[in-house]
């Protein structure tokens, strides 16, 4: 029998759904503002728009759908990452479909990426702590984006 | 702004100087400046020091190597721009009436900055995770999709600015010989497409500048040209689209062009008038968007300006000219310090093998982490 997948637990609490589906893909923690209507990840209390600046916002899910607004591979391991695939890593910032832009960890390697390009959230293992996985957010190219 | 001067300047090599305290390299820095201005440290109404990661006392207790006169003693802190921002606040503690004469030092030891900020750092800061070469790797991935940018323009930048800082005695990095737009690209990749050589080093250093009322410029160095501050902007990010909230070394593009609409309104003057700019050039890819955003050529335009070499020390508007923090260095507390140093002495043509002939008006812009964006118009009266 295969072992049961190790429970997930977040890097840090607040910024990302881990679904108990292992096959679904995460969801962004932001916030709404129901004045104004614009969306903001990660969660805010108080709308930034000047013109707003409501206090009557909402904790809403964001993405995982965005696009690539642009990308970089760095040279250097992933602080706090004890494995060898994250020794050289890849930084994107993605435009979700709500609005937000996101600066998050890019799956895979630089030349699977173009600017522009359809891109989905993922969550991956960062190291084991007391037999749960410690996951970060980032994301990879979409199904069928080339 | 009317009525502010720049009465001395003063500098201790910016480098990596292990045996070298802040006191040290501020007293250093500080004599300079009061040696340079004609002035006794009696002289000084007040004080505002600048250092990011020195312990909490560490602006008075440096101040205290000046001698203890009694003078209110300040600390300012706003991240890179750390100088810059004590260096406004003198400016308009001056312009005010409230004080004649300030001193504004700034120093810091960020080899040991980056030692305390990564035992500190915990790798489940979402922002801690990303280098800040990664950040503005970004920017330049981006521009290299919109405006067809080449690694080449900003291996260019870079040259320029090590170029530069081989004139300058000041400079951290003096490259034994020409360094050429093959040697940037051939540098340690850091974050694709930047280089180690596109990037500014760590380092220790001191900047002192002095401000006062314009008079006393006249006064205590007759004959000698008088520097003006004409102007003096500090603003935060102005929430739009697009808008990063986790992960940004700096914020968006518009605070440099609102900021230099600003300071241009204040001085009277416009992008055309500047003979010299200083910018926070700690990646090449920043001084290349700079260029468009401070108004020095059109949107789109600096691929052209840069292979044309309108940036260099005797093209169109000289950009770096000490060396920029690519080369001169960025300790922290005292880099906008010694933008201020350097285009001081060129304002006076004092500025030797680097001087830009017979320039008279200057502009230095640094971008604080948070962030800010502080940008000051010094002209010759």
């Amino acid at each position: 029998m295969p072992d049961a997948p190790r429970p997930r637990v977040p890097v840090k609490p607040g910024y990302f759904t881990i679904p108990d589906d292992p096959a679904a893909p995460p969801r962004l923690l932001g916030t709404r503002c129901e004045a104004c209507g614009e969306h903001y990840f990660p969660r805010r209390k108080v709308c930034a728009r000047p013109e707003c600046l409501s206090t009557r916002t909402t904790d809403v899910e964001l993405g995982p759908h965005g696009t690539l607004y642009s990308y970089t591979f760095v040279h250097f391991p992933l602080f706090g990452s004890m494995k060898v695939e994250h020794i050289g890593y890849g930084v994107g910032q993605v435009d979700l479909a709500e609005g937000p832009r996101v600066q998050l960890p890019l799956a895979g390697r630089q030349e699977e990426y173009r600017v522009g390009m359809p891109v989905v959230a993922e969550l991956e293992p960062l190291r084991e702590d007391a037999g749960r996985d410690v996951v970060i957010v980032r994301f990879r190219p979409a199904e069928g984006a080339r | 702004m009317k009525n502010v001067a720049v009465l001395g300047v003063g500098m201790s090599r910016f480098g990596m100087w292990p045996d070298r305290s802040n006191a040290d390299m501020g007293l250093e820095a500080g004599l300079a400046a009061l040696a340079d201005a004609g002035l006794s440290f009696r002289d000084v109404n007040a004080a505002y020091t600048g250092h990011i990661f020195a312990p909490a006392m560490s602006g008075v207790r440096v101040m205290k190597e000046l001698g203890c006169t009694g003078l209110p003693v300040q600390r300012i802190e706003n991240a890179s721009a750390t100088g810059s921002a004590a260096f406004a606040e003198a400016c308009w503690a001056v312009e005010s009436g409230r004080w004649d004469v300030v001193m504004v030092l700034g120093f810091d030891k960020m080899t040991a900055m980056i030692q305390q900020s990564t035992q500190g750092t915990d790798p489940a800061n979402l922002e801690d995770a990303i280098l800040p070469a990664a950040f503005f790797a970004l920017w330049a991935t981006r521009r290299m999709h919109e405006r067809r940018t080449k690694p080449e323009h900003l291996a260019a930048i870079a040259a320029k600015n090590w170029n530069n800082g081989r004139l300058n005695p000041m400079s951290q990095r003096q490259a034994e010989r020409e360094v050429t737009v093959e040697k940037v690209l051939a540098s340690k990749m850091v974050a694709w497409p930047l280089t180690a050589m596109m990037a500014c080093p760590i380092g220790d250093g001191a900047a002192c500048a002095i401000v006062g009322r314009k008079d006393l410029a006249r006064r205590l160095r007759p004959g000698r040209p008088v520097v003006e501050v004409k102007a003096s902007h500090l603003g935060s990010e102005k929430y739009e689209r697009g808008h990063l909230f986790v992960g940004p070394v700096v914020g968006p593009a518009r605070m440099t062009r609102d900021a230099a609409a600003d300071v241009y309104a204040q001085a009277g003057v416009g992008p055309t008038d500047l003979d010299l700019v200083q910018v926070h050039d700690a990646f090449a890819i920043e001084e290349l968007e700079y260029y468009e955003l401070l108004g020095l050529c059109g949107e789109g335009e600096a691929e052209a300006c840069i292979a044309r070499g309108d940036f260099a020390l005797d093209g169109r508007v000289a950009v770096s000219t000490d060396g920029g923090l690519i080369a001169r260095g960025h300790p922290g507390g005292p880099t906008g310090l010694a933008q201020i140093w350097e285009t001081t002495l060129q304002l006076r043509g004092e500025a030797g093998k680097r001087q830009r002939p017979n320039a008279r008006t200057g502009l230095c812009h640094m971008m604080g982490g948070g962030s800010v964006c502080i940008v000051h118009v010094l002209q010759r009266a």
